[in-house]
């Protein structure tokens, strides 16, 4: 089926017989790389849950002792009741865990990593000894951040937005060197992700192999592409500003401190500058792997090729300039809430074309409901209803009600769970055959969407209504207040569904899990896709390609009147096919 | 990589799609330095942010810094870059001679300019100008309440915090220029293993060391002249 | 100076260039009836003039391609967004 000659495993970077540390722990393969990001992100990803579920505890039966509550320590729990310190902290964790350790690395380290370089043709990333440090630099913030639990007076505890002068001074905020160490943390991440854009943004740019024009590559490279610029640019910004946190920490530098002249709002401008491109991050990767399984399971090109990279380039162009709209209510110039707010509704432009897109890509298609579809086309639902609730936001005037309510929350979690998370779940179970060479079980992996889909909907829409009732974010105790009383059943309902939620994940970690070592040996393309990644062995050898494929189409070819099949490869070459200009030469 | 002998690493890859016409080192360091465009400009954009929009005065120029050291460290910074583009220049002409001359004056421009400004930090604080701002009993302390409008008595906090972090990071990546450089000089540039056909560590050092250079040009106006 | 690429320009000049404006600079710093925001406006000129030549010339985004002359252009719009917006609250 391919012209390419994929069965040599090494490329010309002749290795010796290579140990075990050399192959998986210290490899500079972009494969392994992706793969270690994908095993230590899916533990914080745990990690983050297992939070999760002890805030829901605390919102639906507060005051009560949390079963296994016993284990955590005094200054966390007090006979298993957590304590409104440890809540707080908890709160805060689970952000940071979930944005900077989970979704991020997931989306990022995992399938810049692992996808870039075989979907370009290229046979690694340019840079990979620097790929590898880029990982060992995450795995390292990611355990400073995680000892923050164990040290006195616990983790980070000033939300995971880290407000100054809250955040600065442990005097306000009751912890000390957690707070330290998130900065520290923080720093080390930074580093991690400009090394990695760095990375992405080269191998993009320079290594395409002979025929993969700009236009030709899929989405998923696009949008990962156009990801590593926000972040090279956005991460330093963060860094900056957790730097100047720090010495506020620990010289007496007084950056947010007002009584010296500081400003406190200076380090929300500086995070949120940051935090929207960090969102952004958060969701484009997600959008561009799910434009890649739309196509694929509708067995049609995507809609509007153009539009869509035009799309993701508007929605990273336009999201430097909306930051503000975090910050409606913290007391900023009011001449930048009016700014703020049209430049915001002005991004749901892009957004939306993307939606009508991918709406479009399906209509009239000869849709294959396989596991990875199922979880694209309930991105794209989830999503949808999460933009949605952005568009009220939005504007100034409806914020100043909404803010800081768990309106927000649902909002957030719409867009991150309904569609991030969903969109990894089928990206996970899509590339797991080029990754692991044995494909996930198709009927538990159906089950896992379902009852996720349901469970998920069943704990998040309510927060919307919870919300506008007034429930504020980062509240311990919603009973202590006697307007929220009445919707405390709804709190209760949540928490219920959500710990019911969680327990359905247990399918996916052993779907996962177990077709490692038992699961069916894949086939070559089992999804029929068209993608380079797909001409090579599952799993790809070390070095992909001796040579650099020649590529004579786009990525979407599928139906395409030229040939039987209901796909065309993007590296298959047709009778009327000419060789691309760069073809075979040089170094 | 079965490739003629001498291939020109300087040219772009010719088996892939036409990228920036720039070889990967290159374009990585350019991207590098892209980000820290944004890292030094949210330092340098907080020093602004927070001077202009203090009500009280600033020390006034010359008071607390050492302007005269500092111009003449601006200079030998501003030599080093010279240094290090004749160094650049002469192994593209194939001088292995003055490659290892101008890079060896590189580095030692780039070491004495840390050095004068280590040597300046311990002056500061030795005078009690510290991060937090004037270090209490200090003989800088004693100046700010004798005379507040010239040294700025209320806004010395900032001036600590800011000056320090933007000099002191500054400094930092001048450090790690130094340490690359004396690192490519005796592993690589030393043994003669940099030719025509192959000077990528050095282009991609001198674009690092103008880069911290430039930094340096505007750092030095707005916090030691303005 | 022999080209072997391309002509290199006249490093020495732009090292004379670079000192003068810094000597030019540090004068103006200390002549004292320029108002404060005269002072500030010409110094940031010569700074940038200095920082453009040390660009162009030293940097050789002169002769480089314009695509890697954006690469480089791109986060100065950027951070100028910043600094702008947030001096606003300043005022």
């Amino acid at each position: 089926m391919t012209s390419v000659a994929a069965h040599a495993p090494a490329h010309g970077v002749h290795h010796g017989p290579t140990s075990f540390w050399r192959k998986y722990i210290f490899s500079t393969d972009h494969k392994i790389i992706g793969i270690q990001f994908l095993f230590v992100s899916l533990f914080f990803l745990l990690v983050g849950g297992l939070l999760a579920m002890q805030i829901r505890w605390q919102l639906g039966f507060p005051g009560k002792p949390m079963p296994g509550g016993g284990i955590l320590p005094e200054s966390m729990t007090a006979g298993g009741v957590i304590l409104p310190e440890y809540y707080i902290t908890l709160v805060t964790m689970h952000g940071t865990f979930m944005v900077f350790f989970a979704i991020m690395p997931l989306l990022v380290g995992v399938y810049a990593n692992f996808l870039i370089p075989l979907k370009v043709g290229a046979h690694d990333m340019a840079f990979p000894r620097i790929n590898m440090a880029s990982f060992w630099l995450a795995l390292t913030a990611g355990l400073i951040m995680f000892a923050g639990f164990f040290v006195p007076e616990g983790a980070a505890r000033a939300g995971w937005t880290m407000y100054a002068p809250l955040s600065a001074r442990p005097d306000l905020s009751g912890s000390n060197i957690g707070q330290k160490l998130w900065c520290l943390s923080i720093i080390f991440l930074g580093l991690s992700s400009i090394l990695g854009s760095l990375n992405y943004i080269t191998t993009v740019i320079n290594n395409r192999a002979p025929g993969m024009t700009w236009f030709r590559m899929p989405l998923s490279v696009w949008a990962l592409f156009i990801t590593a610029i926000l972040g090279l640019l956005a991460l330093p910004v963060l860094s900056g500003a957790a730097i100047m946190l720090l010495f506020d920490q620990t010289l007496g530098t007084h950056f947010f401190d007002p009584a010296a002249g500081g400003q406190a709002l200076l380090w929300q401008h500086l995070f949120w500058f940051f935090g929207h491109p960090e969102v952004y991050i958060l969701i484009l990767p997600a959008m561009g792997m799910v434009s890649d399984i739309i196509a694929n399971g509708s067995r049609k090109p995507i809609f509007g090729y153009h539009s869509m990279v035009f799309a993701i380039v508007g929605i990273a162009f336009l999201g430097w300039m909306v930051w503000g709209h975090h910050m409606f209510m913290s007391g900023m110039n009011p001449m930048l809430g009016s700014t703020f707010m049209v430049s915001t509704m002005l991004i749901a432009v892009p957004s939306a074309i993307k939606v009508f897109n991918w709406m479009g890509t399906m209509w009239r298609g000869n849709i294959r409901f396989h596991v990875p579809m199922l979880n694209a086309i309930g991105f794209v639902g989830m999503f949808a209803i999460g933009g949605l609730s952005g568009v009220f936001m939005a504007a100034t005037p409806v914020d100043m009600f909404i803010h800081d309510t768990y309106f927000i929350v649902a909002h957030l979690h719409y867009v991150l769970f309904g569609g991030s998370l969903f969109a990894l779940f089928g990206a996970i179970t899509y590339w797991y055959p080029k990754m692991f060479g044995k494909v996930m079980n198709e009927r538990w992996g159906k089950i896992h969407f379902w009852l996720t889909m349901v469970f998920y909907n069943l704990v998040f829409f309510p927060m919307h209504i919870i919300g506008m009732g007034g429930q504020m974010r980062r509240l311990y105790d919603p009973t202590i207040y006697t307007f929220l009383k009445p919707q405390q059943p709804m709190n209760e309902f949540i928490s219920i569904c959500a710990f019911i939620l969680f327990a359905v994940q247990i399918i996916f970690a052993l779907n996962f899990l177990l077709n490692l070592k038992w699961g069916k040996k894949a086939p070559q393309n089992p999804w029929e896709d068209n993608g380079l990644e797909w001409t090579l062995p599952n799993p790809a050898p070390h070095g992909n390609w001796e040579r650099p494929p020649n590529v004579y189409r786009g990525p979407y070819e599928f139906a395409s009147p030229q040939v039987p099949e209901d796909y065309l490869p993007q590296t298959r070459k047709l009778p009327t096919d000419r060789e691309p200009a760069a073809a075979g030469t040089g170094h | 990589m079965s490739h003629a002998a001498a291939d020109n690493l300087m040219l772009p890859s010719r088996s892939f799609e036409r990228g920036v016409d720039a070889y990967d080192i290159k374009l990585g360091m350019w991207v590098f330095l892209a980000s820290e465009v944004m890292f030094f400009g949210a330092l340098i954009g907080t020093y602004i942010i927070l001077r202009f929009s203090v009500d009280q005065p600033w020390a006034q120029p010359g008071v607390i810094l050492n302007v005269p050291l500092t111009a003449f460290n601006t200079f030998l910074l501003i030599c080093s870059s010279v240094s290090m583009v004749k160094a650049f220049a002469a192994v593209a002409d194939g001088d292995q001679k003055n490659l290892k001359f101008w890079l060896f004056m590189t580095m030692l421009g780039g070491a004495m300019f840390v050095g004068v400004q280590v040597f300046e930090y311990i002056k500061l604080l030795g005078h009690g100008f510290t991060p937090s701002g004037y270090r209490e009993g200090s003989q800088l302390a004693e100046h700010a309440l004798a005379d507040p409008l010239k040294y700025g008595a209320a806004t010395g906090g900032l001036y600590g915090s800011t000056f320090f972090t933007m000099t002191g990071f500054h400094g930092f990546h001048v450090t790690c220029g130094v340490v690359s450089m004396t690192y490519l000089f005796f592993t690589k540039a030393l043994p003669g293993k940099y030719s025509q056909q192959d000077y990528r560590g050095i282009e991609a050092v001198g674009l690092y060391w103008h880069f911290v250079d430039l930094v340096w040009i505007i750092l030095f106006t707005i916090v030691y002249l303005v | 100076m022999e080209a072997a690429t391309h002509k290199h320009p006249n490093y020495v000049l732009i090292w004379l260039y670079l000192a003068v404006l810094t000597v030019v600079e540090v004068g103006v710093a200390f002549i004292s009836h320029f108002s404060k925001s005269t002072l500030i406006v010409l110094l940031l000129f010569f700074a940038l003039w200095k920082a453009l030549l040390v660009a162009l010339y030293f940097m050789h985004l002169k002769f480089e391609r314009w695509n890697l002359r954006t690469i480089a252009l791109i986060p100065i719009p950027l951070a100028l967004i910043l600094i702008i917006i947030v001096l606003q609250e300043g005022l």
